[in-house]
C-alpha cells in the first residue's frame, strides 16, 4: 500500500469472525476460498490453523478479519465460550442440498444470540450452490479461475457436476425459504459456492460494511491508546499484556 | 472412534497434556463429564457456580464423578442471592496469579495458545498488618528504594537480602546447613530481618503458608518472582482474563482440536473396559452415556475423580492421604461485591504510600489529586495471627479481580479468599473465612451515603481437599498428579505436571509401538515423526502476524 504501514494501520481494525454450521457444509472451504482463493475438492475435516487472517478493503478503511474455525469442536457440542468471546461477526453456513443443515444453522444462530456479543453481525450462507446450478450458467461474476483442484474427485460430495436438468432437483433448501428466515432473524443472507467462488467475496464484504468500525476503533483507542498497529492481538485490544512481546527474555529461563 | 490416547478431564494439566500430545501427532480424544471446560480449574458464570455448588452440596444419588467431587469439595454454603448478568462473570474455581517467567508462560508461547487469551498485570500486593491497616509489599529493589516507610537500616538489610535472593544462592555460605530450617528464622538469623519486614518477605514475596516452611524452596520462589518482575511490567504476576486457568485450559483444548483432537463434553462415562490380552495389545474401550459410538484407545490419561478401567488383579491404591508438601486442604470463598477495594490510607492520612507513579505524575501536572486508588486486580496477604479470629498457623490471602481482567461486569468485583488448613478442623468453611471476608471488606472505598463496609451481594464458601496421588493400575493408565495449592505456583505446577505426563504418555505409547504422525506442510501424506520436544515448532501457517 502506498501510504505505508503507519497510515494504513491507523485506519485498520481487527475483527474476529467465527464460523459455525453442521459438519461438512463447507465452512472451511468458504474461508479458504476467501483467504487464499483456493478450493480443495476432497478436503479433510478441519485440521490446521489456529485462525486465518484476511484483510478486506472498504473505501478508505481496511478491515482485518481474524477467522476462527470450529476445529471440529462443534461436533459434540463442545465449543468453548472462548470461541464466541469478542467475536464481532459470525458466518453460519448450511448446505443448500441438505435441508437438515438449515435447521442446524438455526440452532447455531440461537446459540450465538445467547452466547455472543449482542452487537455481533451474523450472516447466513447457503453453500454448495454450484451443485444446484445448471453447469452452463456458472457465474461470470466468479472472481476465480477454477483450474486446479477439479479432478480426482470420485469421493467428493455426491452430485458433482450434474447434468443441467437434474441440478435444481438436488436443492433441498429453497432460496426464498432461507432468505425469509434470515430476514426475520436479522441476518445477512448469501448463497455461496466455495468451489466456484460465487458469493464468497460479497459475503465478507457485506459483513464488513455492517461492522461498526468507528465504534471498535474508538473503544480500542480508549483502552490501550495504540491498538490497530501491526502485531496487535485480541489481547492487545483489551488493554492486556501481550505475552509474546518479551518472548526473547523468557527463553533464557526456559530449559528447553 | 479409535485413538492413541484418551484424556479424561479438562483441568489445566490434562488440557496442556492433550494439546501437547495432539500437536506431537498423536490421535487424541479429550472428554469431560462437565458441560464446561476446565474441570476443577474451570471459570464459571454465576449460574454455573450455583449449579456447581448445589450439585456438590447435595446428596441425591449420582454418578461416581459427582461422588468423588463431593469428597473433594465439602462444607459448601451460599449466602446472598445470585446477581443478574450471570454470564458476565467468569468465576475461577482456582484463583491464581501467574509468574511472568515460568513453565506456564513458556508453554503458552511455545504452543501458540498465548494468542487466544489475554492477561492483566496484578496491580498490587499488600500485607494485612492490623484492623483497617495494610502495607504495600515491595516487589523489586526499586520499590524498596522508593519506600518511605522503611528506615535506612532496614532498607540496607532488605536490599542485601534481595540481592542474595535474586542470585545463585545455592551453595552460598549464608545458606549452609540452613536449607531446611524455617525461612522466618533464616531471615532473622542471617539477614537480621524480623517483624513486619520478615513477615512481608515470607508471606507476600515467597507466599509461604506457615512459619515453619523451609528456607530453600522459599528462596527459590522469591528468585523466580524477582526475575519475573519487569518482563511484562512492574509486577511479576499476571492474572488471566475471563477467570484465568479455566480460560487458559480452553485455549489449550482449542489448540489440541486444531491439531485434530476430538472433544466431547457433558457425557458421563458409562464404562471403561480393558480389551485385548497382555501388556502388548491392551486397549481400553470407553462407553459414554447418550452416545452410541465407543472410543478405543491405547493409553488413558485421567484426572482424579474419573473411573479407572476395572483391573481384577491389581488392587487399586487407596492408601493416598499423603500429598505433596504444597498441596493443602484449603478453605475457599468467592464473594461478589459492588464496591472497589483500596489499599490506600484515607486521604487525610499522613503518608500515602500507595499512590502509583502515574497518579504522582497527574498530581505534578496539577490535575485532580487522587483520593484513593480503586483496585481492579490485587492481592492481599494475611500472615498467621494477623487477624483476631483468623488462623494463628497459616497465611491466608484475598485476590480481587474485576472488569480489567474481563471477569466481572463494570462496577462489580470478585473476591477470592483462600486459607490453607494445616490441621484437621471441624469448623465450616464459612466460619473459618468470615473474619477474613469482613476484614477485607473494611478496605472497600467508602460509599458517600453509607460509611459501613459493603456486604457481599453473593458468596459461596467451601473446603477443597487435595487430590490424593493414586497409583495407576497399569503403565497405560496415567493419572494427572495434584498441583500445588499455592496461589502463585498452581499454574506452573500444573504445567510442569503436564510436561511430565506428556513424556510418560509418549513413552507408554512408544512401548506399545505407537508413533505420532504429522502431515508436513509440503505434501499431504502423513509421516511418522519422533517426539523430541514438549512443543513442536510453531508452523508458519499458525502465525497470523504476516506483514502487510
Amino acid at each position: 500500500m502506498a501510504d505505508g504501514a503507519s497510515g494504513s494501520a491507523e485506519r485498520s481494525v481487527q475483527v474476529k469472525l467465527v464460523l459455525l454450521g453442521e459438519a461438512a457444509v463447507g465452512k472451511s472451504s468458504v474461508v479458504l476460498r476467501f483467504v487464499s482463493n483456493e478450493f480443495q475438492a476432497n478436503k479433510e475435516p478441519t485440521i490446521g490453523a489456529a485462525f486465518l487472517t484476511q484483510k478486506c478493503r472498504l473505501e478508505d478503511r481496511v478491515l482485518r478479519y481474524e477467522i476462527w474455525d470450529t476445529a471440529g469442536q462443534e461436533r459434540f457440542h463442545s465449543l468453548a465460550p472462548m470461541y464466541y468471546r469478542n467475536a464481532q461477526a459470525a458466518v453460519v453456513v448450511y448446505d443448500v442440498t441438505k435441508a437438515s443443515s438449515l435447521d442446524k444453522a438455526k440452532t447455531w444462530v440461537k446459540e450465538l444470540q445467547r452466547q455472543a456479543n449482542p452487537n455481533i453481525v451474523i450472516a447466513l450462507a447457503g453453500n454448495k450452490v454450484d451443485l444446484v446450478q445448471p453447469s452452463s450458467s456458472s457465474p461470470a461474476a466468479s472472481p476465480t479461475p477454477e483450474s486446479e483442484d477439479e479432478a480426482d474427485d470420485a469421493t467428493a460430495t455426491p452430485g458433482e457436476a450434474p447434468a443441467s436438468g437434474e441440478a435444481e432437483s438436488l436443492r433441498q433448501v429453497p432460496r426464498e425459504e432461507a432468505e425469509a428466515y434470515a430476514q426475520e432473524a436479522g441476518l445477512l443472507f448469501f448463497e455461496t459456492s466455495a468451489k466456484t467462488g460465487e458469493g464468497v467475496v460479497e459475503l465478507f464484504t457485506e459483513i464488513a460494511k455492517k461492522i461498526p468500525i468507528d465504534q471498535i476503533l474508538a473503544s480500542a483507542r480508549g483502552n490501550t491508546g495504540r491498538t490497530g498497529a501491526a502485531g496487535s492481538r485480541a489481547a492487545g485490544q483489551e488493554g492486556g499484556v501481550n505475552l509474546e512481546e518479551n518472548a526473547a527474555k523468557g527463553k533464557e529461563s526456559c530449559n528447553c | 472412534m479409535d485413538v492413541d490416547a484418551v484424556v479424561l478431564g479438562s483441568g489445566l494439566t490434562e488440557s496442556i497434556t492433550a494439546a501437547a500430545l495432539s500437536k506431537a501427532g498423536y490421535k487424541v480424544a479429550h472428554l469431560d463429564v462437565n458441560p464446561y471446560y476446565g474441570g476443577d480449574n474451570a471459570s464459571l458464570t454465576v449460574d454455573e457456580l450455583v449449579t456447581w455448588a448445589d450439585e456438590r452440596a447435595g446428596d441425591a444419588p449420582s454418578t461416581s464423578y459427582v461422588s468423588a467431587q463431593r469428597s473433594k469439595y465439602t462444607s459448601i454454603s451460599k449466602s446472598g442471592s445470585s446477581p443478574p448478568q450471570s454470564r458476565q462473570y467468569s468465576i475461577s474455581l482456582s484463583p491464581t496469579i501467574i509468574p511472568s517467567i515460568g513453565p506456564l508462560i513458556d508453554a503458552l508461547i511455545a504452543s501458540g495458545v498465548s494468542r487466544y487469551g489475554g492477561f492483566k498485570l496484578l496491580e498490587k500486593v499488600a500485607i494485612y498488618t492490623g484492623p483497617g491497616s495494610v502495607k504495600p509489599v515491595p516487589g523489586s529493589k526499586e520499590d524498596v528504594f522508593k519506600n518511605k516507610e522503611l528506615s535506612l537500616l532496614e532498607k540496607r538489610r532488605l536490599m542485601r537480602f534481595l540481592m542474595f535472593a535474586a542470585g545463585d544462592f545455592e551453595g552460598k555460605k549464608e545458606l549452609e546447613s540452613k536449607e531446611d530450617s524455617p525461612f522466618i528464622e533464616f531471615l532473622r538469623d542471617v539477614f537480621s530481618l524480623d517483624g513486619q519486614t520478615a513477615a512481608a518477605i515470607a508471606y507476600a514475596l515467597a507466599f509461604c503458608t506457615s512459619a515453619t516452611e523451609p528456607t530453600l524452596p522459599s528462596l527459590q520462589r522469591i528468585r523466580k518472582y524477582l526475575r519475573s518482575t519487569g518482563r511484562y511490567g512492574p509486577s511479576p504476576f499476571l492474572v488471566g482474563h475471563y477467570g484465568g486457568l479455566g480460560e487458559i485450559a480452553q485455549g489449550f483444548c482449542r489448540t489440541a482440536a486444531v491439531s485434530g483432537a476430538a472433544y466431547i463434553l457433558a457425557h458421563n462415562i458409562s464404562s471403561i473396559h480393558t480389551v485385548g490380552d497382555g501388556e502388548a495389545d491392551r486397549k481400553y474401550k470407553i462407553g459414554l452415556e447418550g452416545l452410541e459410538e465407543t472410543i478405543t484407545c491405547d493409553l488413558l490419561v485421567s484426572s482424579s475423580g474419573y473411573p479407572s478401567p476395572e483391573e481384577p488383579s491389581t488392587g487399586a491404591d487407596t492408601s493416598g492421604s499423603s500429598t505433596s508438601s504444597t498441596s493443602y486442604h484449603v478453605a475457599r470463598a468467592v464473594a461478589i461485591i459492588d464496591r472497589p477495594l483500596t489499599f490506600s490510607s484515607p486521604p487525610e492520612g499522613a503518608t500515602d504510600l500507595f499512590v502509583s507513579e502515574e497518579a504522582e505524575e497527574e498530581l505534578a501536572e496539577g490535575e485532580q489529586p487522587p483520593t484513593r486508588q480503586e483496585l481492579d486486580t490485587a492481592l492481599l496477604v494475611f500472615p498467621p495471627s494477623s487477624l483476631p479470629g483468623g488462623s494463628s498457623q497459616a497465611a491466608a490471602n484475598a485476590l480481587v479481580t474485576s472488569e480489567g481482567s474481563m471477569s466481572a461486569p463494570k462496577g462489580k468485583w470478585i473476591l477470592y479468599l483462600s486459607l490453607p488448613l494445616l490441621d484437621a478442623t471441624t469448623a465450616s468453611a464459612e466460619a473459618l473465612l468470615r473474619p477474613y471476608l469482613d476484614a477485607t471488606l473494611t478496605l472497600a472505598v467508602p460509599d458517600a451515603t453509607s460509611p459501613a463496609p459493603p456486604k457481599p451481594l453473593f458468596a459461596v464458601f467451601y473446603i477443597e481437599h487435595p487430590d490424593a496421588p493414586a497409583a495407576a493400575p497399569s503403565p497405560s493408565v496415567l493419572r494427572a498428579p495434584p498441583s500445588s495449592t499455592l496461589i502463585s505456583e498452581q499454574a506452573d505446577s500444573a504445567t510442569a505436571n503436564a510436561e511430565a505426563l506428556f513424556w510418560k504418555a509418549a513413552e507408554a505409547l512408544g512401548a506399545a509401538g505407537i508413533r505420532p504422525k504429522r502431515t508436513p506442510e509440503a505434501e499431504g501424506e502423513e509421516v511418522e515423526v519422533d517426539v523430541d520436544s514438549f512443543w513442536p515448532p510453531l508452523d508458519m501457517i499458525d502465525d497470523p502476524s504476516e506483514d502487510w
